[in-house]
């Protein structure tokens, strides 16, 4: 399937997520996410799948804590906190919360199966205009883990002296050297992309293959989503 | 028919001293250059001024003439050279700029404008005469070290250069992958400078022969007449030395692996019943291919890595060197990061400092230091704090013949003193009492 094609379909479940009032369907929609997720390798996939589950989660979690809806049956009531107001748990609060939080983790997850799935230097570049802003997008994503490894590169390299590095003031001390290191790599990167040709006038682009049938029908199903969703919230 | 010529080109970088002085020298369509001397002696310059990188990405004072395919590198910038030249570059995480090897592949034929239809063919034709079509549909960066300097070989090659220019490209591959490397390039059909650090490999490939040092060009002939010049004035540069093994007897135990299973999260196991002991005196080295799990089996002993499933027993305090420690270093000032080990004593750091030849160094930034320079500080930051384990990892990776002897004079020195050294290395000329080998010849993601 081609990556535009993908990416609708992606964005489609998330549009999906947040039009729909029902919470089997965004949990559905989750699930089905979770899944296209597990195709990416299990290296890479789990920094994004944390990330999307404990966002859900804590909204899951803490908003019925923080909102009073005044509705719905009340389970709970706890103290006046000041700032926060009275904390309490009601049925219409949690509800809420389950809802909102699964629609958080259908975004994350969406996002997620773009960054690791997709070819999307492709994809940022097939808009035909701003090659510039399109590669910088493509390096970017491209760089985090090169910078992911760095860090850890730079923590090994402390420890093996024997030095343990602990707590959040203890791996500070590795951004200076972190952020010098992103520079020189930046700098051998701009010197590697001017040797093999960036910038010269009368660039082209190589041929995208040709829209599928498949990718047809993901486009297709993609929008049938979104009108299903708006008409059956 | 010459594709450059080079007439009396001298170049300083804008803080630096002449990095080449009065070079000269023509090359001819489809010969094979090998480029030797020492670190700092100028060769990734003058690769960088074959493709019009100096002067104009580095600045600094140029002075003579550097002609591309009648193009004189002073008037047209890079990009106008590249596809005439081509360049790969040590590291290729310093290179690469898409996500999709295809599409990597493919970059410098879209900013080439060649027409689009002959694009996609040129990229198969690339990645298929480097043995890599099988990556064409993969990420970037879920390759291993070797597969993405391979990468790198095929988008330079599918622009169909005339000149290739190879910055110590095989210095990260293991024997063989670095053989399997060149016969690419040599397959290639253009003309080629190699600039390398393995001297053999490179007189093996090559047509011939220049040697810098200082900047100047000393040697400039055929491979036979070479390695007889090589033979005369730089012994260490004729063929590769070996080196004796320790004398001294070892003693106690420091590090007893037995058994050992490690995996990297929920990824393949790198290492499975893997034993080792290193005893105080003791030189042992870890050899195998990319991936065969040296670095891991290196971690375990130093305290770095946790096994699955085994036991490590350990006596004594370990140190352990990264590979390319230059690239992290942590702090502000030279002596710094080597009092770091030893609780801030300038006294000690500044004797380690002496001790490696860099005592000139101790107030200057890590990164204002030669690639050799920071090398040799981090092995004084590891070396201060006197542990009785000493683990290197690839210690003698694009290091030069002379530096490559100093590194072994300086292992046996700690040996003989009593310190156990314990070396993961593709490098099989370096002293040692055991040689172990590790693991199969899968190849290790870059990104572990």
């Amino acid at each position: 399937m081609s990556p535009g094609a993908a990416a609708a379909l992606l964005a489609a479940a998330a549009a999906a997520a947040f039009l729909t009032d029902r919470i089997a369907v965004v949990a559905l929609i989750v699930v089905a996410l979770f899944l296209v997720c597990l195709r990416a390798p299990a290296a890479r996939r789990w920094p994004y799948l944390v990330g999307a589950l404990v966002s859900g989660a804590g909204v899951i979690v803490l908003s019925p804590l923080l909102w009073s809806s005044g509705a719905g049956t009340l389970i709970w009531e706890g103290p006046t906190i000041p700032v926060l107001g009275p904390i309490d748990l009601s049925t219409d609060e949690i509800t809420a919360a389950v809802l909102s939080g699964l629609r958080l983790t259908a975004v994350a997850l969406a996002f997620s199966a773009y960054a690791l799935l997709l070819d999307h230097d492709r994809l940022v570049a097939a808009g035909g205009f701003a090659r510039r802003s399109a590669l910088a997008v493509a390096l970017a994503t491209r760089l985090v883990p090169t910078l992911e490894r760095d860090a850890a590169g730079l923590a090994e390299s402390v420890r093996g002296r024997g030095i343990e590095l602990s707590g959040p003031r203890g791996y500070a001390t590795l951004l200076s050297p972190l952020v010098a290191g992103s520079l020189e790599r930046a700098s051998s990167l701009a010197e590697a992309m001017e040797a093999r040709g960036y910038g010269r006038a009368g660039s082209t682009r190589a041929p995208r293959p040709p829209w599928t049938w498949l990718d047809r029908a993901a486009l297709a199903v993609a929008a049938a989503i979104v009108v299903v969703a708006v008409l059956v919230p | 028919m010459t594709i450059a010529r080079v007439e009396a080109l001298s170049f300083a970088y804008p803080d630096g001293s002449p990095a080449l002085r009065d070079v000269s020298f023509e090359l001819r369509d489809g010969e094979v250059v090998a480029l030797l001397g020492p670190s700092g002696s100028g060769k990734s310059t003058l690769l960088r001024a074959l493709a019009g990188l100096v002067p104009h990405f580095h600045g600094g004072r140029f002075s003579g003439r550097v002609q591309v395919d009648g193009n004189d590198t002073r008037a047209v910038r890079p990009a106008v050279l590249a596809g005439t030249v081509a360049s790969v570059f040590q590291d290729p995480e310093d290179q690469v700029v898409m996500t999709v090897v295809g599409n990597e592949v493919a970059f410098g034929l879209e900013n080439l404008g060649a027409q689009p239809a002959t694009i996609w063919p040129r990229v198969e034709k690339a990645l298929g005469a480097v043995g890599a079509s099988h990556l064409r549909g993969r990420r970037t960066v879920e390759l291993s070290g070797g597969e993405l300097q391979r990468v790198c070989l095929a988008a330079a090659l599918a622009l169909e250069p005339r000149l290739l220019l190879l910055d110590e490209p095989t210095s990260q591959l293991d024997p063989a992958g670095a053989d399997a490397f060149l016969g690419s390039v040599a397959a290639a059909g253009c003309a080629v400078v190699l600039s390398e650090q393995r001297v053999e490999r490179a007189l093996d490939a090559a047509d011939r022969v220049l040697y810098l040092e200082e900047g100047r060009l000393l040697f400039d002939g055929p491979v036979a007449a070479a390695r007889e010049w090589l033979a005369a004035h730089r012994p260490r540069y004729a063929g590769r030395e070996s080196f004796a093994a320790p004398e001294t007897p070892p003693g106690e135990a420091l590090v007893e692996i037995e058994a050992a299973r490690f995996a990297y999260g929920d990824g393949p196991i790198v290492l499975d019943a893997a034993s080792l002991c290193v005893h105080r005196g003791e030189i042992v080295t870890l050899e195998g291919p990319n991936g065969s799990g040296k670095s891991t089996l290196a971690k375990l002993a130093a305290g770095l890595l946790v096994p699955g499933a085994g036991t490590v027993r350990r006596s004594g305090r370990a140190t352990y060197l990264s590979q390319d420690p230059g690239r992290y270093l942590v702090r502000e000032t030279a002596i710094q990061e080597v009092a770091l080990a030893v609780g801030g004593d300038g006294r000690r750091a500044q004797a380690a400092l002496e001790r490696f030849g860099l005592g000139f160094a101790a107030s200057r930034h890590p990164r204002d230091l030669s690639s050799g320079e920071r090398e040799r500080l981090g092995l004084a930051a590891v070396a201060v704090s006197d542990p009785d384990l000493l683990v290197l990892d690839e210690p003698t990776r694009g290091v030069d013949p002379d530096r490559r002897a100093d590194l072994a004079a300086w292992m046996l020195a700690e040996a003989a003193s009593g310190r156990a050294i314990l070396v993961a290395t593709h490098d099989s000329g370096l002293p040692a009492d055991r040689r172990v080998r590790v693991g199969t010849a899968r190849e290790e993601p870059v990104a572990v």
